[in-house]
């Protein structure tokens, strides 16, 4: 399924890399240099963050990159400050450069300052720093695409308007914070179009299924119309619980999901539209910017541009989503919808 | 008074207490929350409190020798991912038969545990925390990140928490919780009769007596800490059937629930007294606390801290009655100890039946 899933992707970054076109200085990654990595997810233990790995690795075989990729972080339910160890081990070490997908809002920061300080380059992808501890951020989407996806399952799910909650991860967690707030804007900008949802309520699950089961019990109980989970864990709980109560269709759920885990929930009506996008890709993309950061091929400056292995032409901009950020967007947002089913469920049936 | 003394043992009155307690709750949260007083919510509460229910059990033999159990959460967490793995490639196998194997997997860890402690003269905390993480490590690196999943498995697993064993007009007795409430009656017995429950109780009350009276600590020790896996592993199953999908966090945390159950319950952290009634209505007030707050539109935050907050309350209040009923009841046994002498009646051995021993 994975390698299927891939080839999926790799397709919708061929038409990407089409609208990017060929600019002048591109920077290319020179291969067979020794660079020390670590790359750090939020938890260890969760799918989409071994997706990560896995494409981190692919990409460290093909610069035949002598040195070591390191996968470590903390175990599953630790809380905001568990990745700092982590980084302050790679300091020590001396590693050359630093992946993290934070999970501990400003927390962390001072850890990362003290790396860029010892002049190792901190990229930050999945879920940022912040504009001071880190060297660039790789977004695997647009933050405010993120509240405009969000809000549009929303209107498509909730046609004549209804109550929404949304049920998160931690509630450190940067991404899932700024997605929030993008959610919040898009609905707070337009009230023409989106006046009728209302959110009435925001609950955190911590990413553990157990959490996000009971407090998705909790918002069924509030008798709300939609929750919303933009993580993994959680829409896969929110549906179960969904599904236990025998309210399928009547409480609808939707929000970011791996296909694998929602396709069952899809079929007996306990899911709806959801959406996400390639973290095989996104750890590929964090590598190679880290790769070329470590070997001085770029600053980190905003307007640099290179390329990417596979996945083509990226230059580093500034972030519109964050005062003072800096990015590589990535995209696109794959949306997975119960009408084409067909589509999405036949590439896992291949695995 | 004196009636009441006599039929009476301050375990009882604290058990009555913790109802009493119970009760309260659900009368200021039925105010708060509207529907409060429905079937859904004896299932919400029930569903949520069978899992911590079994664990307690567990951890009550484990506590009443003084030892305590810490790695139930990561023992719940292992055995619902393999008995999930290998219900999702075996899609045939005999529901029985993953009960037991769940129950096998969770014996299994008891023994490295219970062998650690009783054998290896390591203080129990030390042991359970250290299995704690280890088990916990040995699932991240098992699992490779994959999550077991409900479609990959029959029905019947995901299907199971609401199947009902009776139904009796709007009433519903799900299969899990009877399951839940058989362990605890069977267990409660055994504690109660069986020579193998005094002797959890004399071990805790006083080690040296009972290594004195010969008794065969280390073994006893020893078969708590598997009979406490077995059940984790069981509870493991529950947990699998219960929320479908299991990842590596799966069971995170649940290990102090289940300790705050036990204690509030009146099980003697210190061991040699508590029952197995009383572990389940400590479950039953932490998992009512916990369902209910969800409920409650209150925010984030505040949820665990007025957990704390409840739990904190509770074993204070608890301990501050028991302790001055101890010490009615201590009283009134001099004096009827002095009476039986003068009477010659042997009053003082119907009080060692009731298992009821004096602290000092």
């Amino acid at each position: 399924m994975k390698r299927f899933t891939l080839l999926i992707m790799f397709i919708l970054m061929l038409s990407s890399i089409a609208v990017v076109g060929a600019q002048d200085d591109v920077v290319v990654a020179e291969p067979g240099q020794e660079v020390d990595m670590v790359l750090l997810p939020k938890f260890l233990g969760i799918l989409v963050f071994d997706q990560a790995h896995e494409g981190a690795l692919e990409a460290h075989e093909e610069l035949e990159n002598p040195g070591t990729l390191e996968f470590v972080g903390p175990g599953p339910g630790e809380g905001a400050d568990a990745q700092i160890p982590f980084i302050t081990s790679a300091v020590t070490q001396g590693v050359d450069a630093i992946m993290i997908s934070n999970n501990g809002g400003e927390v962390v920061e001072p850890a990362t300052i003290e790396a860029l300080e010892a002049g190792i380059p901190v990229v930050s992808w999945d879920s940022p720093v912040t504009a001071e501890g880190e060297t660039v951020f790789i977004a695997q989407v647009d933050f405010d695409e993120t509240g405009q996806v969000m809000a549009d399952m929303a209107l498509k799910l909730l046609p004549d308007g209804g109550t929404m909650a949304i049920l998160s991860a931690t509630p450190d967690a940067t991404n899932q914070n700024e997605w929030i707030e993008a959610l919040q804007a898009v609905l707070a900008d337009d009230p023409e179009t989106y006046g009728d949802i209302e959110l009435v309520d925001i609950v955190y699950g911590n990413d553990q299924s157990e959490d996000s089961y009971n407090e998705a019990l909790g918002l069924i109980d509030q008798g709300v119309d939609l929750i919303m989970a933009p993580t993994t864990v959680g829409i896969a709980a929110a549906a179960k619980a969904v599904q236990d109560e025998g309210l399928c269709g009547e409480v609808l759920v939707s929000g970011l999901g791996l296909p694998a885990e929602m396709q069952g929930f899809v079929e007996d009506g306990c899911a709806q539209d959801f959406a996400l996008w390639s973290f095989v890709d996104l750890g590929y993309l964090t590598y190679y910017t880290a790769y070329l950061l470590a070997t001085d091929a770029i600053e980190g400056e905003v307007g640099e541009t290179f390329e990417a292995g596979r996945m083509g032409v990226y230059t580093i901009e500034e972030d519109p989503t964050r005062e003072d950020g800096k990015r590589v967007l990535m995209g696109p947002f794959s949306i997975f919808s119960p009408e084409d089913i067909d589509n999405w469920r036949v590439e896992l049936d291949e695995e | 008074m004196n009636t009441i003394k006599r039929y009476l043992r301050p375990e009882q009155i604290r058990e009555l207490s913790l109802i009493v307690i119970i009760v309260i709750a659900l009368l200021i949260f039925g105010t708060q929350i509207n529907n409060y007083f429905s079937i859904r919510t004896f299932n919400r509460i029930s569903a949520s409190v069978m899992i911590i229910t079994v664990l307690a059990v567990g951890q009550t033999l484990v506590v009443l020798t003084r030892n305590i159990d810490l790695s139930v959460g990561s023992i719940v967490g292992l055995t619902a991912y393999v008995a999930g793995d290998i219900i999702s490639k075996n899609n045939d196998l005999d529901p029985l038969l993953l009960v037991l194997i769940a129950m096998g997997i969770g014996a299994g860890f008891g023994i490295v545990n219970g062998l650690l402690v009783a054998y290896g003269n390591i203080p129990a905390v030390i042991v359970t925390l250290g299995t704690l993480a280890i088990y916990r490590g040995l699932l991240v690196e098992i699992s490779n990140a994959q999550s077991i999943l409900v479609s990959n498995m029959p029905d019947w697993v995901g299907d199971l928490p609401r199947v009902n064993l009776l139904t009796i007009g709007d009433f519903e007795l799900r299969v899990l919780v009877a399951i839940a409430i058989a362990t605890v009656i069977l267990f409660q017995l055994m504690l109660t009769y069986l020579p193998y429950g005094r002797r959890l109780y004399a071990i805790g009350s006083n080690p040296e007596a009972a290594h004195v009276a010969g008794l065969p600590a280390r073994r006893i020790v020893f078969i708590a800490y598997i009979l406490s896996g077995a059940l984790a592993g069981l509870a493991g199953f529950m947990f699998l059937a219960r929320f479908g999908t299991i990842t590596v966090g799966a069971g995170v945390g649940l290990e102090l629930q289940v300790v705050a159950a036990v204690v509030v319950g009146g099980v003697n952290i210190f061991g040699g007294t508590g029952t197995m009634i009383g572990a389940m209505l400590g479950s039953v007030l932490i998992g009512t606390l916990e369902q209910s707050l969800i409920r409650m539109n209150i925010n984030e935050f505040w949820k665990d801290a007025l957990l704390g907050l409840f739990i904190l309350l509770a074993i204070v209040s608890d301990a501050l009655i028991l302790n001055r009923l101890r010490d009615l009841w201590t009283s009134d046994e001099m004096e009827l100890r002095v009476d039986s002498e003068k009477t010659q009646a042997p009053v003082s051995i119907e009080h060692k039946e009731t298992g009821h021993v004096a602290k000092p």
